[in-house]
């Protein structure tokens, strides 16, 4: 049985070596043109290029969207464009405008073509039309229950995707222009303001938003994988180091454990635990258990959750001298309980003894982000670069 | 070019005055206000020598299927003279039906570009409802390069965005209270206003400015533009509206009566002369 895909975003070359460190089988970027994160900081054509390179290395994936609502302007130089990519190493493109699906599909007919969510797919005679049209994979509408996924499963051939971590838009994909008309920024081309986050005001009532809650499908994963989706996707490509690490170190470890028969309560409230430590919303399944309702929803109350775990980044670790080099991300102190954890799954708590300023004088806090400090640990496994530091407890124990 | 109207009031259809009138088709099409089942669509059809259109536009789901398969066979046998689709499971069925019914494209903020245009040309659909952001150049360039036919919607209060969720339920439901399916609100920022109507397919999102396209009709005309379509839900004087408009196409009245007339429905011309941007930084 072939194993379910783990698709990780990448906002930049950074990230994509993060991820597909830490777990997932894919990753899906955006070049400079034609995405619908118009404002991450996106790909050159020399960085898809080192993207791939490495990634196929590792046996894994690369995704390229290329999913904006064309306009007439948009046409020029979308076809060099492809070409470019497709040199680059791209493995599969991730697409909304059947146009393009059926440039792609004619001119490389290897190359992968993905529909996107974008086209919000609801139905299975929808995706007849475009397995017509030669597409390999489908990302379904985040609108879909459990049943609605497992008759579209059953009734095509094509492979299906489902996101299941991550922000949720309030309308359908694609069928919302709010931010067109409140800020002039094109959603459909990549500048979607979240309009639906903003503030309304209704006469007396307090002022609300439409916003919804994210998306958290860790419960779910082991039906996803029963029901034969082939691709389980995680939202996020502006998202931080330290949350792409855990999300998808998170998800490969719920998967794993699914497919080795060892995936419990216990072990899954960890992974839940830690899946909720990053989130800055609160989550939920929206419609894979039941009709999305108020309770999927923000209308008043809400306060963003900046969260302060994540303390720093390894650079590398000394083993002769036992010191570990990080940048700094959050302020901590000796006597603090911390954990390392690394992209080969290990989890090390431990109280911090010593710390050193980068000329190795030895002081009590770090509290410069961006700094770069030196850790004493002494642990007889290596550590390496990407390995990432968050706060347990703060204080002496 | 031939006058379209989209109406509010069963009983007031227009049809001595437009080309042809669209029919949102209940249970299946969404962003509307005024729905009509398949018995009174024939019976119209049957009482008027007008065009008359269906819309089926909303993201049709696994259940709707069967009953759609049907609907689309039965506006086929009776003649009905397109059908607007926003779901490709419309295009699909009407090649496994193997039906005549022509169709337009009405993807609503997505038909913007005139190669998908006439990617859908090559699959059988005869018209395109051009999207409503993008501006009257990108819309005469599409109308000019692209061998589909075009209809171009030029005064409405445009519906700007649809979900699935039943928000203003959701919305009293989360405060305790009670209200109707229709919210007024305001975006805070921007100032402006938005009718937030729900129904059991879900909630549509209209901006609350007139959309005022009587300015471009004659552009549209002269480009050799198919169809443009009057939507009644926010506008007064409906009837006086497409009257003069059919006038002004014909020749019948002054340019310049016709548009000073008509600037009271406002200033908001929509992006037809601003460009939208996605790149901030």
């Amino acid at each position: 049985m072939k194993k379910i895909e783990l698709l990780s975003p990448a906002g930049d070359l950074e990230r994509l070596k993060v991820t597909l460190l830490y777990g997932a089988d894919a990753v899906y970027i955006g070049g400079y043109k034609y995405s619908l994160r118009a404002n991450a900081n996106n790909f050159s054509i020399d960085e898809i290029r080192e993207g791939c390179n490495f990634a196929h290395k590792l046996g894994k994936k690369v995704h390229l969207t290329l999913n904006i609502v064309f306009h007439n302007e948009d046409m020029d130089g979308v076809e060099d464009y492809i070409d470019q990519v497709v040199s680059a190493g791209i493995d599969a493109f991730i697409v909304s405008d059947p146009f393009i699906i059926s440039f792609i599909k004619n001119k490389y007919p290897n190359v992968e073509v993905h529909l996107s969510t974008q086209n919000s797919t609801t139905n299975y005679e929808s995706i007849k039309f475009f397995e017509n049209e030669g597409i390999d994979r489908v990302v379904l509408a985040r609108e879909l229950s459990k049943n609605e996924i497992s008759e579209i499963i059953k009734k095509v051939k094509c492979d299906i995707e489902v996101f299941i971590h991550g922000a949720m838009c309030t309308c359908f994909s694609g069928r919302c222009a709010l931010s067109n008309y409140v800020t002039g920024r094109d959603a459909n081309r990549g500048g979607c303001a979240q309009v639906c986050r903003f503030s309304f005001k209704n006469d007396g009532y307090k002022d609300f938003t439409f916003a919804t809650k994210d998306m958290n499908m860790a419960a779910h994963i082991g039906e996803l994988i029963d029901m034969g989706v082939r691709s389980l996707k995680v939202e996020g490509r502006m998202r931080s180091l330290y949350y792409l690490a855990t999300v998808i170190g998170t998800y490969r470890n719920i998967i794993d454990d699914y497919y080795d028969g060892i995936l419990n309560d216990k072990s899954m409230k960890i992974y839940q635990e830690r899946l909720d430590r990053v989130a800055n919303r609160e989550t939920s399944d929206h419609y894979f258990s039941k009709e999305a309702d108020y309770e999927d929803q923000y209308y008043t109350g809400r306060s963003e959750v900046s969260n302060q775990d994540y303390l720093g980044q390894v650079i590398s670790y000394d083993k002769e001298n036992k010191l570990l080099k990080i940048y700094e991300r959050n302020y901590f102190e000796v006597g603090d309980t911390l954990e390392l954890f690394t992209y080969d799954g290990i989890h090390k708590e431990f109280v911090l003894d010593k710390l050193y300023n980068c000329d190795m004088e030895s002081i009590d806090v770090a509290r410069h982000p961006d700094d770069i400090y030196y850790l004493y640990l002494d642990v007889d496994f290596e550590i390496h670069e990407y390995s990432m530091l968050k706060i347990v407890k703060k204080g002496r124990v | 070019m031939k006058i379209l109207a989209e109406v509010i009031n069963k009983n007031n259809l227009y049809l001595e005055i437009v080309d042809g009138i669209i029919l949102p088709i209940k249970d299946y099409s969404v962003e509307s206000v005024c729905y009509f089942d398949i018995d009174e669509i024939i019976s119209i059809k049957k009482n008027t020598n007008r065009e008359v259109f269906v819309k089926i536009n909303k993201n049709l789901f696994n259940k709707d299927i069967s009953s759609v398969k049907e609907i689309l066979q039965t506006l086929n046998d009776n003649k009905i003279d397109g059908v607007f689709f926003y779901d490709l499971a419309i295009l699909q069925l009407k090649n496994e039906l193997n039906l005549d019914i022509k169709l337009i494209w009405n993807q609503t903020h997505m038909v913007n570009n005139y190669r998908t245009c006439d990617y859908y040309y090559s699959k059988g659909v005869d018209y395109a409802l051009l999207g409503k952001e993008i501006t009257i150049d990108e819309i005469l360039e599409i109308i000019k390069l692209s061998k589909i036919g075009s209809m171009v919607e030029v005064v409405s209060l445009p519906s700007v965005g649809f979900s699935r969720r039943l928000l203003v339920s959701n919305y009293y439901n989360d405060l305790g209270v009670s209200g109707d399916k229709v919210l007024k609100v305001k975006e805070k920022i921007t100032d402006t206003n938005y009718d937030v109507i729900e129904d059991e397919n879900g909630t549509c999102f209209y901006y609350d400015k007139i959309m005022n396209g009587t300015g471009i009709i004659k552009d549209l005309y002269n480009n050799g533009c198919n169809y443009i379509i009057f939507r009644e839900y926010g506008i007064d004087d409906f009837s006086e509206l497409l009257s003069d408009t059919k006038e002004y196409i014909d020749n019948k009245c002054e340019s310049s009566m016709y548009i000073d007339k008509y600037k009271k429905l406002g200033d908001s011309t929509n992006f037809f002369f601003k460009k939208t941007i996605y790149k901030v930084k």
